[in-house]
């Protein structure tokens, strides 16, 4: 048994509402962001095909424009187009009809014009003519009575939030909750919304995807190159441009960097959890809390600045006498200011995820608060401070402007932390400020790709290790 | 002796006080909290050094030309030069980034609302948990190799646009985790009444979902900001230049052409060993750090009036 149910009063002409603010600015973020990803997606598959692209052929847009507004005129159920089954917006014509898919095609094509398609012309000719464009049909839709858009004037068609008499959907009698499911416009509406939300999602499998592919790609072309052998890796130094590759250089710059900046960030980020865990009056927390916050705001680049114009000549100067003006030294503990932090946050949160009943039975035993601190939480959140400190140190060996801003940069192979060093994402960050240079030099540039490789590699190791930790030693109470 | 009348009590109990009395001082706890005071010291010491060094080694141009130092452009002159380009480059950079924040939230929706448990959803979560691990210089040979050399037809190369973009990227995984913890603690009872009442999943996202977990998606798209005005190793990558004299007048020039930005800025004037940009370095990191509170201050007021308004 149906009823026919009108969306809209029977009768009442299509009302030129439109949609909400808030759906109108939904629409407008993303539509454009829709075109762009569909002239990216045929861009990207050039490239996979054919190798770099050097001119971006426009013609990708006008593509995606034709395909998006066939799509709209033929795929929507109900005279709605793709922002329409979000923002529950119609498509009728003026005389108070549903659109056909013609009618829609034709207002779908002359409105990504209008929208997109004169920004696209803007990318080709000059940014005054889209402007002038614009101008006139911002003039066009101030002289129309109700103000209607050059797309809907061209198509003869008007937006409207229900359709009345002519729209009208077969729904069955409503006799619980679940039947409202079977509205068409509503489960349209939400199978757009779950499709949508899908394809955001995948935005990041496509991310981790183009970073593999072109990172090993490029290091593989390093290996395979003619001027290659496995034995420029072993030399007396990294120098890149003489083609002299000593990663053993960069692998100590790294260590020392990343030990430095355990030593200076464990003691003090484990000893700000405790407190805050353990110790901490809620009143100081509320104080101290967003002052850790404040210090994981600071950008890496103050730090650096802070390395060689506060902790060497104020700090380090003071300890040793010989210590140059950049050194290993300066940016392990800028590194170390930078991972006080991660290691002060996450495990703040371990301690404070074990539960109140072991530190009361510690205390109902007679343990004192060092002990319970010490033997009791300690040990119960043992796995998220070891994963805290495992990020800490991917965090490290991944920094990369602390040590370009304050470890010198010398590729002369050097264990001593007083002197100038390199590291891993120093030498990737000098290759890639001289990229202009470097680039077409073949192998030079590609030792970039290939040290992003190992940096990709290590820190991802790091990171599946502390995941594994926590799952495996994760206690469940 | 019966149970119910322990040795050492008073009338109300226990006493406490004899027990620590005979137990003596806890020294071992005194040193314990001693030294983590002195970590809490540190970690203070490191916050108000920074601070402090960031202005005193300023003050030279904070005193005499801020305003001068702030609106021009870039010059081989210690006396003229400034930072309007840089700023106006990472403001850019910033907006950029700003539009990837619905597909950062429509990604976190996805995780919490919709994936069932299958192979899609979990790739999906595995590498939103990676990348967000992934060192950021990493994401600059990606913007070198996807975004400057194969889509230079559209970025024109070593432009803002090509650092936006890939700036954006790099944020994702932050906004996606952020956004998705927000979506998480929304209680369950406000989606059962919901659905209750018979609205579709995307009805009960829309009215209930998102408007509950706004204070927590906001905090999350402030960080992500945050980073992006302060991140400058993939920007080295890209191509950014430390500082250029030409003006670019053209809005289109502008996103395809030589860009620079703060964080740019400071690395250039830092990395010079005679010290006579050391001024501007650390002005321009007067100037980044009062961007960076700023825009965390909004969040915080933002963050205050909405969770005011739904009452919570």
């Amino acid at each position: 048994m149906t009823a026919t149910v009108p969306l809209r009063a029977e009768g009442v002409a299509p009302q030129a509402t439109g949609p909400t603010l808030g759906a109108r600015a939904v629409g407008g973020l993303l539509e454009p962001l829709i075109f762009i990803v569909i002239a990216m997606l045929v861009a990207l598959a050039e490239y996979v095909v054919a190798g770099p692209i050097r001119d971006f052929p426009v013609s990708n847009f006008w593509l995606a424009f034709v395909l998006l507004a066939l799509a709209d005129a033929w795929t929507w159920p109900q005279s709605q187009t793709m922002m329409g089954t979000l923002t529950g917006q119609y498509i009728a014509t003026t005389n108070g009809e549903a659109a056909t898919p013609l009618v829609i095609a034709v207002r779908q094509l002359a409105r990504f014009g209008v929208l997109y398609g004169v920004p696209v012309l803007a990318l080709e000719f000059d940014l005054v003519w889209a402007v002038a464009i614009w101008l006139i049909c911002g003039a066009i839709v101030w002289r129309t009575p109700g103000r209607r858009a050059p797309w809907d004037l061209v198509a003869d068609t008007v937006p409207v939030t229900g359709i009345g008499a002519v729209g009208q959907v077969e729904l069955p009698v409503l006799r619980s909750a679940a039947d409202l499911q079977l509205d068409p416009r509503r489960t349209s509406q939400d199978a757009m919304a779950g499709r949508l939300m899908f394809l955001a999602g995948l935005v990041s499998v496509v991310i981790s995807a183009l970073i593999v592919w072109n990172i090993f790609r490029e290091a593989w072309a390093f290996v395979a190159a003619d001027e290659f052998s496995w034995g420029l890796l072993k030399g007396r130094g990294w120098f890149p441009r003489r083609g002299e590759f000593d990663v053993g250089t960069l692998l100590v710059g790294t260590l020392w960097v990343t030990g430095i900046a355990m030593l200076v960030a464990v003691p003090v980020g484990l000893g700000v959890a405790f407190y805050l865990s353990e110790y901490a009056p809620p009143r100081l927390r509320r104080f101290v809390k967003p002052l850790i916050e404040t210090l994981a705001s600071i950008p890496s680049v103050v730090i650096g600045f802070f390395a060689i114009s506060f902790i060497t000549p104020t700090v380090l100067s003071r300890l040793f006498d010989d210590i140059a003006f950049q050194s290993v030294l300066a940016a392990g503990v800028g590194v170390g200011v930078l991972t006080v932090p991660i290691i002060a946050s996450i495990s703040e949160d371990a301690m404070r995820a074990v539960p109140m009943e072991l530190r009361e039975a510690s205390y109902g035993l007679g343990g004192r608060k060092v002990t319970t601190a010490l033997r009791v939480v300690f040990p119960a959140a043992l796995s998220g401070i070891s994963a805290a400190i495992i990020v800490a140190i991917s965090r490290a060996v991944g920094e990369t402007m602390v040590v370009f801003i304050a470890a010198g940069l010398t590729g002369i192979f050097n264990t001593n932390p007083l002197d100038p060093g390199q590291t891993i994402t120093g030498a990737m960050a000098s290759l890639g400020a001289g990229t202009d240079e470097v680039a077409g030099s073949g192998i030079a540039f590609q030792s970039l790709y290939f040290l992003g490789a190992v940096l990709f590699t290590l820190t991802m190791l790091l990171n599946i290790v502390s995941d594994v930790i926590v799952r495996r030693f994760r206690q469940v109470y | 002796m019966a149970l119910t009348e322990p040795t050492t009590s008073s009338r109300r109990g226990i006493d406490f006080e004899a027990l620590k009395a005979r137990r003596g001082a806890d020294i071992p706890g005194q040193i314990f909290y001693g030294v983590i005071l002195a970590g809490v010291a540190v970690a203070f010491f490191m916050v108000g050094a920074v601070v402090w060094d960031v202005i005193d080694k300023s003050w030279v141009i904070v005193s005499d030309r801020f305003w001068n130092f702030l609106t021009s452009a870039s010059s081989s002159d210690p006396a003229k030069a400034g930072v309007v380009q840089g700023i106006r480059g990472s403001l850019l950079i910033a907006g950029i980034v700003f539009l990837s924040f619905p597909i950062g939230i429509s990604a976190a929706i996805y995780l919490e609302e919709y994936a069932e448990d299958n192979w899609a959803s979990r790739l999906i979560q595995v590498t939103v948990r990676n990348l967000a691990g992934v060192p950021s210089i990493v994401y600059g040979l990606l913007g070198l190799a996807v975004f400057v050399q194969s889509l230079r037809g559209i970025t024109g190369g070593s432009s803002v646009l090509a650092g936006g973009i890939t700036i954006a990227v790099l944020v994702l995984p932050i906004v996606v985790i952020t956004s998705a913890e927000a979506v998480r603690a929304v209680p369950a009872s406000l989606r059962e009444g919901a659905y209750g009442l018979g609205a579709t999943k995307w009805e009960v996202i829309r009215t209930q979902i998102v408007p509950a977990a706004m204070p927590g998606i906001l905090t999350g798209t402030v960080l992500a900001i945050g980073r992006a005005l302060g991140e400058a190793a993939p920007l080295l990558v890209i191509g950014a230049v430390g500082w250029y004299t030409t003006g670019n007048n053209d809005f289109l020039d502008q996103l395809q052409g030589a860009f620079t930005a703060l964080p740019m800025n400071i690395t250039y004037f830092a990395r010079d060993v005679a010290e006579i940009w050391s001024p501007h370095a650390a002005a321009s990191s007067l100037v980044l750090l009062l961007l960076v509170f700023f825009v965390n201050l909004v969040a915080i007021v933002a963050r205050a009036r909405i969770s005011k308004k739904l009452g919570r």
